[in-house]
C-alpha cells in the first residue's frame, strides 16, 4: 500500500468519526433545546445524557478490559504445546457459546447476583470473552509453523518466541476480536438498564414509560452511533498492526 | 567435529525407527550432504544435532562434547539453521531478521548494525535497498539468501541446512548453489546439508551420506559414491551417466599436466631433445620480448625439418583451472581440438589437458564403466 493511499484512508476515517459524532451531538441538542412538551423537558437534560453515556462507557470499558485480561492469557495457555490438543475443542465450545442470546446471559446473572451494574458488567464480560478468546486462538495457531521452527532452531527461548514472534503476528487478529467484543458490548450494555445498571438503556426505559419518542430514540441512537464509532477506531488500529 | 554414535530415533515406541542405529562422523570445515528419498530420516537426523529432536538412544558429540549435557538454547545459538520455507519472521525487517541471533546473544547495537550490512553485502543484497524491507517484498531467491545470512549472523562454526534451495526454480537454485560454494571457500563452516536431490549432493558435498529407511547406506566423497555405488539403491539415486557426473566433479587443476617452455631461438632438435627428456608431447614456445608465442607438439617436430617459428601453433581458446572436465570436454568439441590449454590469471598458461587425460580421469574413477575402455 502506498503512502498516499494510507493517508487518504486515514482522512476518510477522520471524516467518518467527525460525522458520526456530529449526528449524535446534533440529535442530543435537538432533543434538549426543542422539547416537545414539559414532560420531555423534565426528563431530559445535557447532564442526564452525559451521565448516561459515561455510565454506558464505564460498563463497556470494564467488561471489555476484563474480557481482554482473561481471554488473551487463556488463549496463550491453550496454544502451548501441553494444552494445544484441547484448543480445537475449546474453539467449538466457544463458538456454541457465542450463539446464546445476550439477554439470556444477563437474566441468568440476575438470578444469583441480583440487580446493579456489577451484574451487567459480569454478564458482558462473559459474553465478550468469547470473540477475544476465539481470535487469540486462531491468531496464534495461524502463525506459520516454519517461522516458529526457525526461531526455535536459532536458539530463541520459548517465552521470547511468544513475545517476539507469536503475539506480534497474531495481534491484528486479536485486535479484530477486541473490535467485535467492544462493538457488541456497546449494544448489549443497553440491557444494563433493565437490571438497574444504568447507561443509555435508561433513556429507552424513561422514553418508553412517558411515551415520548425523542427520549426513546436518543437512547437507541446514541449506543448505535457509539458502536459504529468503536468499529471505525478499532478498524484503524487493526489495519495499522497488519504487516 | 560432529559424531553420531549408534543413534536411534523412534517417534512412537511401537514404530519402526525413523533413524536406525546411525554412525556418522562429520569433519570440521566439510559440507556433509544427507541424501535420500523423502521420509528416509534426513531431517530427523539433522534436527537431533541441535536438539530440536531428542535421540531415543545413542550419543551425538560436537567437538567431543556429548550434546546431552549442553543446554539446548546455548547449543542452538552456536549452530546456524536454515530451512526450506526460510522461516523468516514476516513482521520484522530484513535487518531485524538477520539480527536475531546477535540480539539473543546480546551484542551491542553498533556491532549488530555493521554485521547485518556486512552479511547483506556478502549475500549480494544492497544494504541500502534491502535492510528495511520486509520478507514479503523479496523474491524467493532473495529470501533464501536472507535465510542464509541470518544463520551466519553470529558466525557459528556449524550450519544445519534442510533443503535450503529446494523450493527455488532450477536457475535460481543453481545460482545460489554456486554462490554458496564460493562463500564456503571463504568461511569454511562445518555444514550438514539435507537434500533429496543426488545431483545437488554431488555438486555441493565434500562428503555424502546416503540414507534409506533411517539407515546409512553409504558414506563417502562424491567421487567414491559415483565410482563405487554401494548397491542398486545408490546407483538408482545417482541415475544414469555416472561417468559424466564424475566429469562434473573434477576440475582442470586436478588433472592438468604442467607444460615446459622453450625459447623460439632454439633449434627444432633442441626442442625435440627437451620433449624426450621430460617425456611430454607439447611444449610452449616463448620469446624474450613478446612472451608466449604459441606451442609446438611432438608430431610436428618429428615430421619436419624447419625452424621452431615455422612450426608454431596458436594457443587458441583456453579453459581455467576451475573449469570442470565436462565443460572442458564441451570446449574441445566446440573447438574441434584434442588438446586445450589451461590458463590462470593474466593469460598465463598453467598447463594442458588432452582428450586422453579426460578419458583417463573418468575411467580411473569408474571401474564399472566400459564405455571408456
Ligand atoms: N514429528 C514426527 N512424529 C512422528 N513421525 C515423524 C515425525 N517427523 C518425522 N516422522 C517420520 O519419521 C520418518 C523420517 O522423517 P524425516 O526425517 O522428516 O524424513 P526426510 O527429512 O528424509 O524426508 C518419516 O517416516 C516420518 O513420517
Ligand atoms: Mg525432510
Amino acid at each position: 500500500m502506498t503512502k498516499a493511499q494510507t493517508s487518504s484512508l486515514r482522512l476518510r476515517d477522520v471524516l467518518s468519526i467527525l460525522f458520526i459524532i456530529s449526528i449524535g451531538v446534533a440529535f442530543s441538542i435537538y432533543v434538549v433545546q426543542y422539547p416537545q412538551d414539559r414532560i420531555v423537558e423534565r426528563f431530559i437534560s445535557y447532564s442526564k445524557i452525559i451521565n448516561a453515556i459515561l455510565q454506558h462507557l464505564y460498563i463497556v470499558a470494564i467488561s471489555s478490559a476484563l474480557a481482554l485480561l482473561t481471554s488473551v492469557p487463556l488463549g496463550i495457555i491453550l496454544t502451548r504445546p501441553r494444552f494445544k490438543k484441547y484448543s480445537t475443542k475449546v474453539l467449538t465450545v466457544v463458538n456454541i457459546g457465542q450463539t446464546i442470546p445476550s439477554l439470556a446471559i444477563v437474566a441468568l446473572f440476575v438470578g444469583f447476583l441480583g440487580i446493579g451494574s456489577k451484574t451487567a458488567i459480569l454478564a458482558l464480560w462473559i459474553y465478550s470473552l468469547l470473540p477475544i478468546l476465539n481470535n487469540t486462538l486462531v491468531g496464534i495457531l495461524s502463525v506459520e509453523p516454519s517461522v516458529i521452527e526457525a526461531a526455535r532452531g536459532m536458539g530463541m527461548p520459548t517465552k521470547r518466541i511468544l513475545y517476539k514472534i507469536e503475539l506480534p503476528l497474531a495481534l491484528p487478529i486479536i485486535i479484530a476480536g477486541i473490535r467485535t467484543a467492544v462493538t457488541i458490548n456497546i449494544g448489549t450494555a443497553i440491557l444494563a438498564a433493565f437490571v438497574g445498571g444504568g447507561g443509555l438503556g435508561d433513556l429507552i426505559i424513561s422514553g418508553n414509560n412517558v411515551s415520548r419518542w425523542q427520549i426513546l430514540m436518543l437512547g437507541a441512537t446514541l449506543p448505535a452511533l457509539m458502536a459504529i464509532l468503536a468499529d471505525i477506531v478499532f478498524g484503524v488500529v487493526e489495519r495499522r498492526t497488519i504487516i | 567435529m560432529i559424531r553420531f554414535e549408534k543413534v536411534v530415533k523412534k517417534y512412537n515406541y511401537q514404530d519402526k525407527a525413523a533413524v536406525d542405529n546411525l554412525d556418522l562422523h562429520i569433519n570440521k570445515g566439510e559440507i556433509c550432504m544427507l541424501v535420500g528419498p523423502s521420509g528416509c530420516g534426513k531431517t530427523t537426523t539433522m534436527k537431533m544435532i541441535n536438539k530440536l529432536i531428542k535421540a531415543t538412544t545413542g550419543k551425538i558429540y560436537i567437538n567431543e562434547m556429548d550434546i546431552e549435557k549442553v543446554d539446548p538454547i546455548k547449543l542452538r545459538l552456536d549452530i546456524g539453521y536454515v530451512i526450506q520455507d526460510t522461516g523468516l519472521f514476516p513482521h520484522m525487517t530484513i535487518a531485524e531478521n538477520i539480527a536475531t541471533v546477535p540480539m539473543e546473544k546480546g551484542w551491542d547495537r553498533n556491532k549488530i548494525r555493521h554485521r547485518v550490512d556486512e552479511l547483506l553485502e556478502l549475500m549480494e543484497l544492497d544494504p541500502e535497498i534491502y535492510r528495511d524491507k520486509k520478507p514479503k517484498d523479496l523474491s524467493g531467491g532473495q529470501r533464501q539468501r536472507v535465510g542464509v545470512a541470518r544463520a551466519l549472523a553470529a558466525d557459528p562454526p556449524i550450519m544445519l541446512m534442510d533443503e535450503p534451495f529446494g523450493a527455488l526454480d532450477p536457475i535460481t537454485r543453481g545460482k545460489l548453489q554456486d554462490e554458496f560454494l564460493r562463500l564456503q571457500e571463504k568461511i569454511g563452516k562445518t555444514i550438514v546439508f539435507v537434500t533429496h536431490d543426488m545431483d545437488e549432493a554431488i555438486k555441493m558435498g565434500d562428503k555424502i551420506a546416503v540414507m534409506r529407511d533411517g539407515k546409512l547406506v553409504q558414506f563417502g566423497t562424491p567421487n567414491e559414491i559415483l565410482s563405487n555405488p554401494a548397491d542398486e539403491f545408490v546407483s538408482e539415486l545417482i541415475g544414469g551417466n555416472g561417468s559424466l557426473k564424475i566429469m562434473n566433479l573434477i576440475k582442470c587443476k586436478d588433472i592438468m599436466r604442467s607444460i615446459p617452455n622453450i625459447d623460439v631461438d632454439n633449434s627444432v632438435d633442441e626442442a625435440m631433445k627437451l620433449l624426450l627428456k621430460l617425456g611430454v608431447r607439447n611444449i610452449l614456445v616463448t620469446d624474450k620480448g613478446q612472451g608466449l608465442l604459441g606451442y609446438v607438439n611432438y608430431d610436428s617436430l618429428a615430421n619436419h625439418k624447419a625452424t621452431l617459428k615455422e612450426l608454431l601453433k596458436p594457443i587458441g581458446e583456453t579453459v581455467t583451472p576451475k573449469t570442470t572436465l565436462q565443460d572442458t570436454l564441451s570446449k574441445m568439441f566446440s573447438l574441434g581440438r584434442k588438446t586445450v590449454f589451461v590458463s590462470g590469471s593474466r593469460g598465463r598458461v598453467d598447463g594442458i589437458i588432452t582428450m586422453d587425460d579426460l578419458l583417463k580421469a573418468v575411467s580411473d574413477n569408474d571401474q564399472s564403466s566400459d564405455i571408456i575402455a
